[in-house]
């Protein structure tokens, strides 16, 4: 595309007719790619206008359609807004009715769509020819090959399904099974540990919800709750509500564990105990409780005290008795385990402790809900004991259904080679991963926005999914797939008679209406249908401890003799790895390190030194089951003996995102069962120089403020006396040094009324102009980055990559500044995150020193900038403070978003071409949008009319956007917080965003010596 | 959204009755100044580019006087005005067969794409740089259901639409802003 415009005297000139998405969706009701032609030998392509031949009710040019459905990212299994432009989606937004994640979504989910446009996506059913290699073939002939497999498998068939509760999933149960098969029930992230701990403690294997919200004390053992385990958009919503700064008070949040992840970047504690002796402070906590409430526990676990926990962990006496004390004190508390990054041999002791110690502190029933999470899934056990079948060549067909076993299970255990004895391998994938490469038969699914669908992630919670447009590549449904096969085999199968998956689901849906008494089954699937589903709340248990038993506790087992303990820990990003296909997740960099599109190895900066490596030197980890060479990134917030990696990268297949990029952390554990589970964190490595060095892909400058005040923090007391941020630093003794002296007064005389007097040059009508404003609230920002994600899906940013990344030119308009305070000389390491957008400066200093006003102040508060007027002199990045201005240094209009990526593109949104400046618009089409809206319907704008992308998203609510004029505007309340600043307030820019600092329930690290450092 | 598509079904029908009445031979009221009795083979010589039908807007928008919106559905609702789907244009050709031998060879091009199941690929007249957005539904709010003609000429009264206005051009815009004394924002239109 073109920013300038074609010569006018032409009438339709397309530049770039391929490419270009909006051109594509103003030509109204266009039905076909083919939108632009040649007419005769002119070189001008004209545009052709193509109707529709029917319209279609729910499609409106140019107004957006809106679908509920449901989430397939992850097993949390999130309500979701598909909004859909002229029959395509273009965003993904959480549904506001959704118990789990009430309207927010995180990065993964919204990176849906990436799956769905994945330039990667399989076309065709392929099957492998006798040269090894794949071969299209047709639906047809794919149907009747899986037929004849499956009739003449003699019941050695099997299949590995990772896509949890579901009416798919009963299928898939009733036609293996009626063959005499077995469907194994396998995600990489199960939670075996915790659910064979329930079953011990409790006599109940499901696994329970957390209220997060009603905790006046939260500790985790090794549990990343705000990324990856369990369900984080809920958790992180709830961790907002009590652990956010409100009404005088907030929870205080300790986190136990080997690494400091995201999670523990939000604690106000870190004891950064070895990997393996979390238990022993999950015991003290038990016992601490029992003995306040004078349970007989307290004399079962006498033998777990202080001093011995002390001992194991290394961390001081008195900081576990003062925590044991308050967790038995806090009422209600919450204790939470079993993440990845604490699953080692001893993981089902530790969450069996948890338990414990939840149940001691009568937190049953209060912040820990039994009967309204999930029940458990078979686990890594049955996937052993399936592949062991395969190794013996006992199957001669398996069906991989939403799994990707040959990439997340350990190459040591030898699974690739038993998978490939299995006679015949159909995988249901529609992108080539690890699984389908070694399979006969490949099936490409629809994705989950494509198909009918459904899922049940929790009790009372059914999920609805419906296709909101037509399949971007051709597919087929694996139901339909699978209910053509029974047709053809009959005989056992001969009760599947629907004729498609759709009916087939229906009649499902229409069984649970009469089950739960609905008169009208039609009425029952048309309401599912239009709420994403049907939500209730499941009646919570407390249950009473069955076996408080602890026995002897040993240390966890190590694989290997290497000198540091091996933490592999799931990425917020990637996940389990079906994240790194996805730019957006690749490009967005990791909350806590920064680094994009790469895997890298955490040391501690005491360990980098002793083994002589620094940041971006390759080292190789050898472990007894393998070795992988990886980036060194130095990092304070993981033990000395700990070497930490992130899982989800390394693929060997994957598409052109995800194949050869990264290390896969999982091909240096040992398979062997932890007691029904993969044990990740049981392995020792030792690590070799290589003496070879790349650059690291990471987006962050300086890791310390220096100085600056850019992310405030306060002690809870402080917030409390509502003091401001300057107060609170004053009152430790560190006046803020003075800003706005004499002579910088004099330099900026008059400026700010010139510039008011600028902004009114557009109010030509001299109509009230509203003023945009936003507030951010730091005791509440997770760092999480799902407002990143958003910003991309709603701006159409481009990803640059990692090369690019190497060089400065990320174009995240939004991203989230992390900063290291402590960790030094004995002081306790701390993080502060904020999310740092163009901040929207009232005295912009980026709009002077543009020579062509392409920068310039809207009447209405904003910074505004006019692409089609930019030359790219970039003066306005070099003046901005907050470096919030993004170039465009390459044709990443035509290169970020390969076919059929660019159809994701918001039409709304200008896709701005090479040599333009571009940066954060407050969401300006929103803006624009919602005045028309409010235009057309003779009113005036409301508060809430206009909601950015990134404050839709935010998980914990921690982004206020409005009219700052309006004086009942939510934006106001919270900019008039004692605790609001603006960051670099020194500068005299004024920005319109507001930050209202981070409160801590301990003394925030640094915070006394913040001042002194700026005097330098 | 359905409410209103029922209706526009409704009016589908309703002007269907109207314009075969309209036309029938028996109704001797011929306008005095309709349109001038052209064929395609006159489109060459006319204003603005060739269609693939030679679609008469100055006899279904001057002589039979039907709205604007009733085939731009969408001009009043949203920023894109919306062309006429196939279907709209079959709701009243199904019935009306043209009144000579030009009308009914260009309404069989109609009937034929229409049982071939291709849409009618028009060519574009207006079109804005891609970094434009006009909102079309706040310009009819502000100046009236009739207001097409201040950017598009009297298409009224045009045989073949050509392009009257250089709605390319910011130029014509502005004035039109600078008259009647409204915003003159950059990021009114460009974001």
């Amino acid at each position: 595309m073109t920013m300038r415009s074609d010569d006018p005297s032409v009438p339709e000139v397309e530049a770039d007719a391929g490419v270009d998405r909006r051109q594509f969706l103003k030509v109204l009701g266009v039905s076909s790619a083919g939108a632009a032609a040649l007419t005769g030998c002119s070189t001008d392509r004209v545009a052709k206008l193509v109707p529709y031949m029917v319209q279609s009710e729910q499609q409106v040019p140019g107004i957006a359609t809106v679908y509920a459905s449901t989430c397939a990212e992850c097993s949390s299994g999130c309500g979701v807004r598909v909004t859909t432009r002229e029959a395509r989606a273009i965003k993904l937004e959480g549904n506001p009715e959704h118990p789990v994640n009430q309207g927010t979504l995180c990065s993964r989910g919204q990176a849906g769509l990436q799956a769905l446009y994945n330039p990667d996506r399989i076309g065709a059913p392929l099957a492998r020819n006798a040269a090894g290699g794949f071969d299209e073939i047709t639906w047809e002939d794919a149907t009747a090959r899986l037929a004849a497999q499956l009739s003449t498998a003699n019941g050695r068939l099997a299949a590995i399904n990772g896509y949890g509760p579901s009416t798919f999933s009963a299928l898939l149960e009733g036609v293996v099974g009626g063959l005499g098969g077995k469907v194994v029930n396998w995600e990489a992230f199960g939670r075996e540990a915790e659910s064979q701990a329930n079953q011990r403690t409790f006599g109940r294997n499901d696994l329970p919800t957390y209220d997060f919200g009603a905790a006046h004390l939260i500790v985790s053992f090794g549990a990343d709750f705000l990324e990856t385990w369990a369900t984080p958009l809920e958790q992180a919503r709830g961790f907002a509500a009590s652990h956010g700064y409100h009404d005088g008070t907030m929870a205080k949040h300790v986190y136990v564990g080997p690494r400091m992840s995201l999670t523990a970047a939000n604690a106000d504690e870190w004891f950064d105990v070895p990997a393996g002796t979390e238990s022993w402070i999950a015991l003290c906590l038990a016992r601490a409780a029992a003995e306040h409430q004078g349970s007989a526990l307290a004399s079962e676990l006498s033998a777990y005290t202080v001093a011995a926990a002390a001992e194991q962990t290394g961390i001081a006496a008195a900081r576990i008795e003062a925590l044991a004390t308050a967790f038995a004190t806090a009422a209600p508390s919450l204790a939470v385990a079993g993440g990845i990054a604490a699953q080692h041999r001893g993981a089902i002791d530790l969450c069996h402790a948890v338990n414990l110690a939840n149940a001691a502190a009568g937190n049953l029933g209060k912040t820990v809900h039994f009967g309204t999470g999930s029940t458990p899934t078979a686990g890594y056990a049955g996937a052993q004991e399936l592949f062991g079948a395969m190794g013996r060549g006992e199957l001669a067909v398996v069906l991989v259904h939403e799994a990707n076993p040959l990439y997340a299970l350990p190459k040591s255990g030898g699974f690739a080679d038993a998978f490939l004895k299995v006679g015949y391998k159909v995988s249901t994938a529609n992108v080539m991963d690890e699984t389908a490469a070694a399979c006969d038969l490949i099936l490409p699914n629809l994705h989950a926005l494509e198909r009918w669908d459904d899922r049940f992630p929790r009790a009372g919670v059914l999920g609805l999914m419906q296709p909101v447009m037509e399949p971007v590549k051709p597919g087929m449904h694996t139901g339909d797939v699978l209910l053509a096969a029974a047709r053809a085999v009959g005989g056992p199968l001969g009760s599947f008679t629907a004729p498609n998956f759709e009916t087939y689901l229906k009649q499902a849906w229409t069984i649970e209406a009469s089950h739960r008494g609905a008169s009208n089954g039609e009425q029952f699937w048309r309401t599912a249908l239009q709420h994403g589903g049907i939500y209730e709340s499941a009646p919570s248990a407390a249950p009473a401890v069955v076996n408080s038993a602890v026995g002897t506790l040993i240390a966890p087992t190590f694989d290997g003799d290497g000198e540091f303990t091996f933490l592999p820990y799931p990425s917020s990003m990637y996940h389990d790895g079906r994240g790194a296909n996805k730019p957006w997740l690749l490009e967005n960099p990791d909350p806590v390190t920064k680094i994009t599109w790469q895997s890298w190895v955490e040391l501690h900066p005491d360990t980098a030194q002793r083994v002589d490596v620094r940041e971006g030197e390759f080292v190789e980890l050898a472990s007894p089951h393998g070795m992988i060479r990886a980036q060194v990134y130095v990092y304070p917030g993981i033990r000395p003996d700990t070497l930490g990696m992130p899982l989800g990268l390394g693929h060997t297949a994957y598409g052109r995102y995800a194949e050869g990029r990264g290390v896969n952390a999982v091909d240096l554990l040992g398979a062997a069962d932890g007691q029904g589970f993969l044990p990740y964190v049981a392995t020792k490595v030792s690590i070799t120089k290589t003496h070879d060095y790349r650059q690291v892909a990471k987006t962050e400058g300086t890791t310390r403020q220096l100085g600056r005040g850019i992310i405030e923090a306060m002690p809870l007391a402080h917030a409390v006396a509502g003091m401001t941020p300057k107060e609170s630093m004053t009152a430790v003794g560190h006046p803020p040094h003075e800003v706005n002296t004499e002579r910088e007064l004099e330099a900026i005389d008059g400026w700010y009324e010139a510039q008011k007097e600028k902004w009114a040059l557009g109010d030509y009508a001299r109509e009230a102009m509203p003023k945009w404003g936003m507030a951010v609230d730091l005791s509440r920002c997770t760092g999480c980055s799902a407002c990143v994600t958003a910003c991309y899906a709603e701006n159409n940013i481009a990803t640059v990559g990692e090369e690019q990344i190497f060089k400065g030119r990320e174009m995240s308009w939004m991203r989230i500044e992390r900063y290291w305070e402590g960790g030094e000389d004995g002081e306790p390491l701390e993080a502060r995150f904020a999310p740092v957008m163009c901040q929207h400066c009232d005295n912009a200093p980026c709009e002077p020193v543009c020579p062509v006003y392409a920068s310039y102040h809207t009447p209405d508060g904003l910074n505004g900038q006019v692409y089609n007027r930019c030359v790219g002199t970039r003066y306005c990045s070099n003046n901005c403070p907050f470096k919030v201005r993004y170039y465009n240094w390459l044709k990443y209009n035509e290169k970020a978003w390969p076919e059929p990526l660019n159809l994701q593109l918001n039409p709304e949104v200008t896709v701005r071409a090479r040599g333009v400046m571009e940066k954060c618009t407050f969401c300006i089409q929103r803006i624009r949008g919602a005045q028309h809206q409010a235009k057309l319907e003779d009113r005036s704008l409301r508060d809430g009319d206009v909601v950015t992308a990134c404050q839709q998203a935010c998980p914990s609510h921690a982004i206020a956007f409005g009219n700052v004029h309006d004086p009942e505007a939510a934006v106001v309340r919270w900019k008039r917080d004692p605790r609001g600043y603006t960051m670099l307030e020194e500068t005299n820019v004024m920005p319109a965003v507001t930050y209202l600092a981070k409160v801590r329930a301990v003394e925030p690290v640094g915070h006394a010596t913040a001042a002194t450092e700026g005097e330098h | 959204m359905r409410k209103r598509y029922l209706l526009g079904l409704g009016a589908t029908m309703a002007a269907a009755a109207v314009l075969a009445v309209g036309i029938s031979p028996s109704d001797a009221q011929q306008p005095t100044s309709g349109p001038a009795a052209l064929t395609s083979a006159d489109s060459a010589n006319l204003k603005g580019p060739t269609q693939p039908i030679f679609f008469r807007h100055d006899i279904h928008a001057g002589e039979l006087k039907l709205q604007c919106q009733y085939c731009h559905y969408s001009v009043g609702v949203s920023t894109e005005p919306g062309i006429p789907s196939m279907q709209t244009c079959m709701g009243c050709h199904a019935l009306v067969q043209g009144r000579d031998s030009t009308d009914k060879a260009e309404i069989k091009k109609l009937k034929d794409a229409w049982a071939a199941g291709t849409p009618v690929e028009w060519v574009r007249i207006h079109s804005l740089a891609r970094h434009v957005r006009f909102p079309h539904m706040s310009h009819i709010k502000a100046l009236g259901p009739n207001a097409c003609a201040t950017c598009h000429g009297n298409v009224a009264r045009m045989p073949q639409v050509y392009k009257v206005n250089n709605v390319n051009n910011m130029g014509f815009c502005i004035n039109c802003h600078l008259e009647r004394n409204v915003t003159r924002d950059c990021t009114a239109c460009h974001y």
